[in-house]
């Protein structure tokens, strides 16, 4: 550049180095997860750290099942990535998860087989689960007599104080347990009709909530939704917080999610993403999850140790019954999924 | 002179006659901008763990522990240090384009101010998936290099919105004379325009930043494993107990970012 | 020594090349892939391989693009509501504050370094049902029941827009009034012309690039917003962009989200080179 550029030249000097900086700050990590926002708080691997302390692990964020299948599919760099109960086969359909070598799990032993075959594809096991809880409805007492099915959502007495999530296939997933039809064989009539209510049900909402601790609970708290669709972690925070609510057993049983982690099939850290996975599992990482977040844990031996009432009661730990009738997420189809969605879309748009 | 264009001059021109309450207009907007700043400051400096009346007494904790908490700190100085170099890429090439466009004429005169306007129109998230996909395929590794990347040219725009209001009333005649007296262009550009255009250059540069560094629908699909501020703020918002370290951040971030500006106008004033 | 014209190549080549490799090419990517028939890992190969599925998807779907209709109008209201707003702030800038107008200008930006989610929390808690101005307005009666529409719905995101783009919108109009010249205003005071002439006939056209700079600034990005009607809109206030938003990170649909976006975009481009064609802006411009 000629001399006159004097001045540029140096802003711009100034200004490559930092961006040279920037970029190596990118130096390879260890370890990469695909994590959902807030696990990447050390207290959700906190076995794993002390156990490496040189290791760094750092987090990509994922926003939904579908963004985390997305990145992985587009070539995420992740070793680790976490989703939810409905997705195993679409993930491994997709080829990008490998095997789990179970025998290098120590931890393994104290998660229960019905957890485990959650994570199994074709006899595989590809997924380590991790954390799961329930989905029903929670309440306020106050001012609601009694929930006994998920049509409640639907009544036109509460209205103004009713908050559905926002999410098509959990609505459809709603509407196929009143229904009473089968969640994985949806046919266009019985969508279309599930549409219409929806789009009925939607002046009756206080507003979709989209996170459970920004916008569902303090709404819960401040008396503005008295009827949610929600998980039980903003349960156990109103119970602590002695609100007077409850969490429905409705006649149609609870759903359940469970949360499980895969490794990345095109990975070069897989001992190392074995070994987060295992420390995942240890007592303390694995019982922060009830007692940080209000979520269960696969591990069984941490879970028959909870003697706090509020999460026993939150996880319904007394009452087998409710497990009995609960209702876990069947795998569903990409085509499903997508009609799923697009249903939604014309539900909010509406 | 007459009684009347006496009267006139002595007023500034312009507003000198009026009676409209333009101070007060600007007071008042001041006021509804800081009314939820000023909230957050208070309840930063209570002892409240979540936004809500009654206040509970006096508490300095939240500053204390957002010092101590590594990762909120790393957050905000990667919010910063992108939001900077953002900025800086979009002032300067917001700087370029009003140049170029006014002062020049050549082919593709037109189709630069459309390039440089178009990120306006592309719903971040669209450019977020489509910068993911090209790096990707470039094997250009996900860092706060490439959330940079993606902010630079979204900022762009209001750059160069900014920029050409301002460059647009410059009087060319002003160039001219001073590569008469001798100067090369470039030193005419160094010496002679930036100076005029000096608020304006600051006003660029302060809105690219702002745009860059709160914003997380790019920074959620370009950053890799450092996340920045607001990505980190999204993420940690499940933990109620931990929003008032947030807000303790956000005023020391934003009581940082008058502070500089400040500094940056007293110094931009003396060298005027 | 460097002259104009030799200068223009290190002007103009930058930002050129900038743009063409972080904007346009990701942009083609996009187009290219709301022409795939699914979503699913895209890989180049198949990147070629060219369907109208997600087109015919939104001509069957027209509640989405009444949505989009929806969108522009709101669009549009904040587009006018923050560009009066900003002009007696700009004027103020420009002509009261004069040689102290960085400092103003400074104050009126800062708050928007604020994490906007922190600034809407807060929001949150005056405007609820039970936030502070429904209290206060209860407990001095002049209401019997809470506003319910000062959050979640239409107004609010409205409202919170032009709340929120109003400081930004100055800018533009503050850089065009600086550069009157005072010395036209002085010849009109000279000629005899009051200070309302003045400022219709002199300052509102010189003015004009500045706020059609304004207006656009902000009605072709809010056409596409979807983090305000998120945050406050409820159910009522959704915008087209949470549809994108949603089909981009909840679907995972990325080849009908890019759809949504580049219908948006030719729609927005077409509108916009109608306006201008109306007003003429090249004719400031050239």
């Amino acid at each position: 550049m000629p001399a006159q550029f004097g001045l540029a030249r140096k802003a711009l000097a100034i200004l490559a180095g930092s961006m040279v900086l920037l970029a190596a700050c990118a130096a390879p990590n260890k370890l990469l997860v695909l994590e959902w926002s807030g696990y990447e708080d050390p207290d959700f691997w906190t076995d794993f750290q002390t156990a490496n302390p040189d290791s760094a692990v750092t987090f990509e964020i994922g926003s939904s099942d579908a963004d985390v299948l997305g990145k992985m599919e587009a070539g995420s760099q992740a070793d680790v990535f976490h989703f939810y109960t409905g997705w195993q086969q679409l993930i491994v359909d997709a080829g990008v998860a490998k095997e789990i070598d179970t025998s290098k799990l120590t931890n393994w032993d104290k998660v229960p087989d019905s957890f485990k075959e959650l994570g199994q594809v074709d006899g595989k096991q590809y997924f380590v689960p991790w954390d799961w809880g329930f989905t029903s409805i929670l309440y306020n007492t106050d001012e609601v007599a009694g929930v006994d099915s998920w049509d409640v959502l639907f009544d036109p007495a509460y209205a103004g104080h009713i908050s559905m999530w926002d999410d098509g296939p959990a609505a459809v997933t709603v509407s196929s347990y009143i229904h009473g039809w089968d969640e994985t064989a949806i046919t266009d009539a019985q969508l279309a009709q599930a549409e219409q209510e929806w789009k009925d049900q939607k002046d009756l909402n206080f507003h979709y909530w989209t996170d459970e601790y920004a916008d569902l609970c303090p709404d819960v708290e401040s008396g503005d939704i008295w009827i949610a669709y929600a998980w039980q972690g903003c349960y156990a925070d109103r119970l602590y917080a002695e609100q007077a609510v409850a969490y429905a057993n409705p006649v149609e049983g609870r759903n359940s999610w469970v949360g499980m982690y895969g490794i990345n099939a095109d990975t070069a850290n897989y001992d190392l993403a074995l070994e987060f996975l295992d420390m995942k599992l240890a007592t303390l990482t694995c019982g922060n999850l009830p007692t940080l977040f209000y979520y269960g844990c696969v591990n069984q031996e941490v879970m028959d140790a909870i003697d706090d009432p509020v999460l026993v009661e939150a996880f319904g730990i007394d009452d087998p019954s409710i497990l009995e009738s609960t209702n876990f997420t069947p795998p569903v189809t990409d085509a499903q999924r997508e009609a799923w969605t697009e249903m939604w879309a014309n539900v909010k748009a509406d | 002179m007459t009684a009347r264009t006496r009267r006139i001059r002595r007023g500034a021109i312009g507003v000198g006659n009026t009676r409209l309450p333009l101070g007060p207009a600007y007071a008042v907007l001041l006021l509804f901008l800081y009314l939820p700043i000023v909230l957050l400051a208070i309840f930063s400096f209570s002892a409240n763990t979540s936004l809500s009346f009654p206040l509970k007494g006096f508490s300095l904790e939240w500053y204390g522990r957002a010092f101590g908490d590594a990762a909120l700190l790393a957050a905000a100085r990667n919010s910063l240090v992108v939001a900077t170099v953002a900025g800086t890429i979009a002032t300067a090439l917001g700087f370029a384009v009003s140049m170029a466009v006014l002062r020049f004429r050549f082919a593709g005169r037109r189709l630069l101010l459309a390039l440089a306007a178009a990120p306006l129109v592309v719903p971040f998230v669209v450019l977020g998936v489509a910068l993911f996909l090209l790096f990707n395929l470039l094997g250009v590794p996900r860092s706060l290099l490439t959330v940079a990347l993606g902010h630079s040219v979204v900022a762009l725009p209001y750059a160069t919105l900014i920029l050409l209001s301002r460059i647009i009333g410059l009087d060319p005649a002003l160039e001219d004379a001073a590569m008469d007296l001798g100067a090369s262009y470039p030193t005419t550009l160094r010496r002679v325009i930036l100076p005029l255009v000096g608020p304006s250059l600051l006003s660029a540069w302060l809105t690219s930043f702002i745009v860059s560094f709160d914003e997380v629908a790019l920074a959620n699909f370009l950053a890799g494993g450092d996340p920045t501020f607001p990505v980190f703020l999204y993420g940690q918002l499940r933990f109620a107990g931990r929003i008032p370290v947030l807000i303790a951040m956000a005023v020391l971030l934003m009581t940082g970012t008058i502070i500089l500006t400040l500094i940056a106008n007293r110094l931009r004033s003396r060298h005027a | 020594m460097l002259g104009r014209r030799g200068s223009l190549r290190f002007l103009a080549v930058p930002p050129f090349a900038w743009l063409i490799l972080l904007f346009v090419a990701p942009l083609l990517l996009a187009i290219l892939i709301s022409f795939r028939g699914e979503r699913g890992p895209i890989d180049f190969g198949s990147l070629l391989q060219l369907s109208t599925l997600q087109y015919a998807k939104v001509v069957d779907s027209p509640v989405w693009l009444r949505l989009l209709g929806i969108s522009g109008v709101m669009a549009l209201i904040v587009a006018l509501g923050a560009t009066m707003l900003a002009f007696p702030i700009a004027y103020f800038l420009a002509f009261r504050a004069r040689h102290r107008a960085p400092i103003f200008l400074i104050l009126l930006l800062v708050p928007a370094a604020t994490s906007f989610l922190m600034r809407v929390m807060a929001w949150k808690l005056l405007l609820g049902s039970s936030g502070a101005i429904n209290s206060f307005l209860l407990w001095t009666g002049l209401i019997q029941e809470p506003i319910g529409l000062l959050l979640y719905s239409q107004a609010a995101v409205v409202i919170t827009l032009i709340y929120v783009w109003t400081p930004f919108a100055a800018l533009p109009i503050y850089g065009a009034l600086q550069r009157i010249d005072r010395s036209h205003l002085e010849a009109a005071a000279d000629l005899g012309s009051g200070p309302w002439s003045r400022f219709w006939r002199v300052t509102i056209p010189l003015s004009l690039p500045g706020v059609l700079a304004t207006f656009f600034m902000v009605f072709i990005p809010t056409v596409g917003e979807y983090v305000t009607p998120f945050l406050v809109g409820g159910t009522d206030g959704i915008m087209y962009g949470n549809l994108i938003q949603d089909f981009f990170t909840r679907a995972g649909n990325w080849p009908l989200g890019s759809a949504l976006a580049v219908i948006m975009l030719v729609v927005t481009v077409a509108l916009v080179g109608l306006a201008l064609r109306v007003v003429n802006l090249r004719r400031a411009v050239a």
